[in-house]
């Protein structure tokens, strides 16, 4: 699509100029480690390691690091008025916030990159990870982290302060997150059960992170992306009416 | 080139633009006067497909603002009231960048060469937030010519910049009209005087007057006027005798002396100077005055006010 590359390029070397984006990095890789070196000294008495401990500790910290990677993308250019450029540009509403997702994408992409190279440590001290479950913890996490994405673009598109913006897709991705808990306090297992299939969790701790690749997951995190992406465009479309 | 016919704006049940109709040829700048919320960034922004109008239609360049919105927007560049800028990239990142977003292919060529013209390409590495506000002014203008369009779209560019910049970016204006079709808005009456080819008045979202500067001049100030100083005057009061000149049709009393309107096609001069001296007063000094677009402005309003009170 026209423009997608252009708008893709720009924001990645945004965040590749942008001290502010250093630092979320900084903190991403940080936690990770963290959480990679304590599951590897739980795992001098309990062997093997987990090679989805960071995935694991991923599908929760996403709460925080997506909103912090995404709430200015489209509240900046509101606010700077640049929006109004883009949007008498001769490119589509969806190439704009195609461009921007994946470039959110493509930024969360490189810091997992960074993250898979730690399970090299665990080879190297003769750790062997479990191949198949690391696979399927990081392309589980993967779509997770995208899903994430696209409702912090969501925000984003809806609002031109970032602080807004960022507070209220963390609310909903706290939602997303905690939601299958509510399935502990009602009565009802189907119910219970069905909350559980509308949650992020419930598509990733049962299934990715412990190895076991299932369809339905993908499609619930792709379904997700596409929900929001849409979105996002029909609120940038609807910036023409107001 | 530009081709208006009875574009309207509705915002909710206020109507910004009110059935507004006009064109503008190739190489014309064509202004857009009028005072804050006449709709003039209303117009521009249905124009540059930014909003869909209400109702009505326009081309540019032969292709509809709502069925070709892409063809139009290749064609027209466009400055917003506020210059929109990315503070954090370089001046040559950010006119690439808009080059590269409407298609232009190898664009350095033209990047350097529309940097030169707005007299940056000495600070194309500069970040954008390090510009001060007239070389902000002239990079937003370097935005809007990059991919050479054949249409531009000015809205008040010469807002909040300083006298001199101000003098600048009229002349740039002045010069791009040898490539490009012009639409500038301004609030400012002998700026559109001084810039454009022809002028369009809107007063509430519809046209009020349109022509050259000159024919508007004609059309709403028929007659010449001339200013007098008189001394000797004592405690008479030369109004009344001045009235009664034959073909003064109007006496103002200005700070210094008196302003006297023509009967339209009606020389004055001599016979002017003529009473005066039958008056056994002295004229200090007498010359013709230019009807400037503001008096034009204000007539033009205050009849309109009159009317809808009449209504
Ligand atoms: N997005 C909007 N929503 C509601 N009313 C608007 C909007 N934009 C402009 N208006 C109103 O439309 C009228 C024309 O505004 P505008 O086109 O900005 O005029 P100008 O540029 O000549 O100052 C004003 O009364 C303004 O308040
Ligand atoms: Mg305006």
């Amino acid at each position: 699509m026209n423009g997608v590359g252009v708008i893709f390029w720009r924001e990645m070397r945004g965040y590749f100029t942008s001290p502010y984006a250093y630092l979320i990095a900084a903190a991403f890789l940080l936690l990770a480690g963290f959480f990679f070196v304590s599951n590897l000294w739980l795992s001098v008495e309990q062997t093997p390691a987990d090679p989805a401990a960071i995935p694991e500790f991923l599908s929760f910290g996403m709460i925080f690091f997506a909103p912090l990677l995404t709430m200015r993308m489209l509240a900046e250019e509101t606010r700077e008025g640049t929006m109004e450029l883009l949007l008498t540009a001769p490119v589509s509403d969806s190439a704009i916030i195609i461009g921007k997702f994946l470039s959110a994408w493509g930024f969360y992409t490189i810091l997992l990159g960074i993250t898979a190279s730690y399970q090299i440590i665990l080879v190297n001290i003769g750790a062997f990870p479990d191949l198949g479950k690391a696979v399927a913890a990081y392309i589980g996490i993967w779509l997770y982290g995208g899903a994430c994405l696209s409702v912090g673009l969501v925000y984003s598109a809806l609002t031109d302060s970032q602080i807004v913006a960022g507070f209220l897709s963390m609310a909903t991705l706290f939602l997303l997150y905690l939601g299958d808990n509510i399935g502990l306090i009602v009565a009802d297992v189907e119910l219970a059960r069905l909350l559980r299939t509308l949650t992020l969790q419930g598509h990733f701790s049962t299934s990715f992170a412990v190895g076991i690749f299932r369809a339905e997951d993908v499609v619930f995190f792709a379904g997700l992306i596409t929900a929001m992406l849409f979105i996002a465009i029909r609120i940038v479309e609807s910036r023409r009416w107001r | 080139m530009i081709e208006v016919k009875e574009l309207t704006k509705r915002y909710g049940n206020k109507t910004a633009v009110d059935r507004i109709s006009f064109s503008a040829g190739a190489g014309e700048i064509l202004g857009i006067l009028g005072p804050n919320g006449a709709g003039k960034t209303s117009t521009m922004r249905m124009l540059t497909g930014f909003m869909p109008p209400t109702d009505g239609s326009a081309t540019l360049d032969g292709f509809d603002i709502v069925a070709d919105s892409m063809e139009v927007r290749r064609r027209v560049g466009y400055m917003p009231e506020r210059v929109p800028l990315y503070p954090d990239m370089t001046v040559e990142e950010y006119v690439r960048f808009w080059a590269k977003l409407r298609g232009v292919r190898r664009p350095q060529k033209s990047i350097e060469a529309v940097l030169d013209r707005v007299q940056l390409l000495d600070r194309r590495r500069s970040l954008v937030r390090s510009l001060s506000k007239g070389l902000k002014q002239r990079l937003g203008l370097a935005q809007t010519l990059v991919h050479n369009p054949k249409v531009i779209i000015l809205d008040e560019p010469t807002i909040g910049i300083d006298p001199q910049q101000v003098i600048e970016v009229r002349a740039a204006v002045r010069d791009l009209a040898h490539n490009h079709t012009v639409l500038f808005s301004t609030h400012i009456l002998s700026e559109a005087e001084q810039v454009c080819d022809r002028v369009i008045i809107l007063n509430q979202g519809r046209i009020v007057a349109e022509g050259t500067p000159a024919e508007l001049r004609q059309k709403l100030y028929p007659g010449d006027s001339v200013f007098v100083q008189i001394g000797g005057v004592g405690h008479a009061k030369p109004e009344k005798t001045l009235r009664g000149i034959n073909g003064v049709k109007q006496v103002q009393k200005l700070a210094g002396g008196y302003a006297l309107e023509a009967v339209a096609g009606r020389d004055i001069r001599a016979d002017v100077v003529k009473r005066i001296q039958q008056a056994g007063w002295t004229l200090l000094e007498l010359r013709p005055v230019a009807v400037t677009l503001e008096d034009i402005f204000l007539k033009i309003v205050s009849r309109e006010d009159a009317e809808e009170q009449a209504e």
